[in-house]
């Protein structure tokens, strides 16, 4: 998936999952920008009596660089703490929950945020902010969109902020991918090949946990400015998430823990699928360990992936171009590690300089696409992924193009891509699959499944 | 200037003052996680006992080859070297 599970080790650790980042500028409000850090992956959505939260013992965090600049953040991090209110009770929730200070919900979640300027100072913008609860069902949450309308906060300086169950808005075939490789509209020239037949979406009917927030342009630029010119280097930020958990950890048997020493970082996500693909197994935990600023030490898995040469072995004779090509892919190298410079497609450019890290790179003075195209820059879209990330984009079929060869002439123009490169996807025509949900206002991914008449796979 | 580190920002800004206590209470400790060679305890039971440690404290023994100890409280990491306190630990678990 796009970062849901892909590690060993924070596979068994699911609220420090990070699962999807999203950043784009926010299409009804174009002065600000949107990041949706998504962590819990797979919420099953009837999965009580104990509904899904944060993690209490989790810093969650999101970063952001500007420019150039890749060395200094700014960081808005976010600590949760929950409550039992009433704990000689089994349930969730003892009652309707109406509003979200409802009495009747018994395992209430609440979290500050703190905002972290490149110079280290800390900032505290907000405190006891509330989560909604979870999508339980008609009776216990009766009017879910007003509970979670309810959790929306305004912040000091501009900007909204939200926590909470959403809707998963990433749409994948999961079960054929993991399949050795299988593409199920492509699985007829597949090496074991079955009829072909339309994709399954993998994530159907299953929620997430979304840290999502909103903030002014002009805090993420160094001079204060609203951006409005995309070949400045000012107008471009480089988006990741973390997890971090506490150093040392004590187990002393009476369902209490004792957590000490500094924070320690178990997850990380930039882009799409990078962990999940590009970094080989014995190496995924690392990889989760490190700020992306010294990523360069990764760089050899961009330059000759994986996939890249898998792809002309599981489907035989489709890639004869692709199979053929042993040059580094310095297209992914520049897309994935240090973004797009100028030069290279007209009126745009998200270059953050030579230094290598997996970043989710924005170029802000980019306005919002009045009719976005899913596959992004390679739909013609310059607002759309990998400009940012915004929640619909079909990062599987550009990824997949992308590693199949059809960004190469961007760097070596003497190459030319297989026919298949271009077409391959794992729904056929690139869509949305039926079923996933978003909304047009903040927080963009929609409102999440509820336990009682969800049916994930069968929407 | 100095690279600031995103590591470097959390350890700036979440150390606690009942970690600093701490580390004010013992001495031999340096406030650094660099690694410091400790000869032998100046610290009597007595002062330690007296002390009010509002944070747990866990310690590991992270090389016993060299008695390298890791300990941590609150946000903080401090390591030593303390070759007898480490033989006086693998005494006791034996």
């Amino acid at each position: 998936m796009s970062s849901h599970r892909e590690a060993p080790e924070i596979s068994k650790d699911p609220v420090a999952d990070s699962t999807d980042l999203y950043a784009f500028v926010s299409p009804d409000n174009p002065d600000m920008v949107t990041i949706i850090a998504n962590y819990v992956p797979l919420e099953e959505p009837a999965g009580g009596p104990n509904f899904y939260e944060f993690g209490d013992d989790v810093l969650y965090e999101i970063h952001i660089i500007n420019g150039t600049d890749v060395q200094h953040e700014i960081s808005y991090q976010f600590r949760f703490q929950t409550q039992t209110r009433n704990p000689k009770s089994f349930l969730y929730n003892t009652g309707q929950i109406t509003s979200i200070d409802s009495a009747n919900w018994n395992r209430p979640q609440f979290y500050s945020v703190s905002r972290v300027d490149e110079h280290g100072q800390s900032t505290v913008l907000a405190s006891g902010l509330a989560c909604p609860p979870c999508n339980i069902g008609p009776r216990s949450t009766p009017n879910y969109q007003t509970l979670a309308e309810q959790a929306l906060f305004k912040l000091p300086g501009g900007g909204r902020v939200f926590a909470g169950q959403r809707a998963e808005g990433f749409y994948v075939d999961l079960g054929s991918i993991f399949d050795l490789g299988t593409l199920r509209p492509f699985q007829n020239l597949q090496i074991i090949p079955t009829p072909a037949q339309p994709g399954v979406n993998g994530t159907e009917g299953y929620n997430v946990h979304s840290i999502a927030i909103e903030v002014p342009k002009n805090l993420l630029t160094k001079d204060g400015s609203n951006p409005t010119d995309p070949a400045n280097p000012n107008s471009v930020i480089g988006v990741y998430t973390t997890a971090s958990r506490r150093k040392a950890s004590v187990l002393q048997g009476n369902g209490q823990d004792v957590e000490a020493g500094p924070w320690v970082q178990v997850s990380r996500l930039g882009e799409p699928l990078i962990n999940e693909v590009i970094i080989p197994l014995g190496q995924k935990d690392f990889w989760n360990s490190q700020d992306p600023q010294g990523d360069s030490q990764f760089a050899s898995f961009y330059a000759h992936p994986e996939l890249a040469a898998l792809l002309p072995v599981l489907y035989p004779g489709v890639f004869p171009n692709l199979a053929a090509y042993t040059k580094a892919r310095a297209d992914l190298e520049a897309i994935l590690l240090t973004g797009i410079p100028a030069g290279i497609i007209k009126g745009f450019q998200n270059f953050t300089g030579t230094i290598q890290a997996d970043l989710v790179r924005l170029n802000m003075a980019i306005p919002p696409s009045a009719n976005p195209s899913l596959l992004g820059l390679l739909g013609g879209d310059l607002a759309g992924f990998p400009n940012g990330r915004r929640v619909f984009d079909d990062i599987v079929a550009v990824e997949l193009r992308a590693i199949a060869g059809v960004t190469i002439p961007l760097v070596d123009p003497s190459f030319k891509p297989d026919a298949a490169a271009g077409e391959i996807n794992d729904f056929i025509p690139v869509q949305i699959p039926k079923g996933v949900r978003y909304q047009k206002q903040f927080p963009y991914l929609g409102e999440p499944f509820d336990g009682y008449d969800s049916r994930p796979h069968q929407e | 200037m100095a690279k600031l580190t995103r590591r470097g920002f959390i350890g700036q800004t979440t150390a606690s003052v009942a970690t600093i206590g701490v580390l004010a209470a013992v001495p031999t400790l340096a406030a650094a996680p660099e690694m410091t060679d400790v000869a032998a305890s100046d610290t009597s039971a007595a002062e330690l006992s007296a002390t009010t440690f509002s944070e747990s404290v866990v310690a590991h023994v992270s090389d016993l080859a060299s008695g390298e100890i890791t300990i941590m409280s609150g946000t903080k990491e401090i390591i030593l070297r303390d070759t007898d306190l480490v033989m006086r630990l693998l005494k006791a678990v034996r």
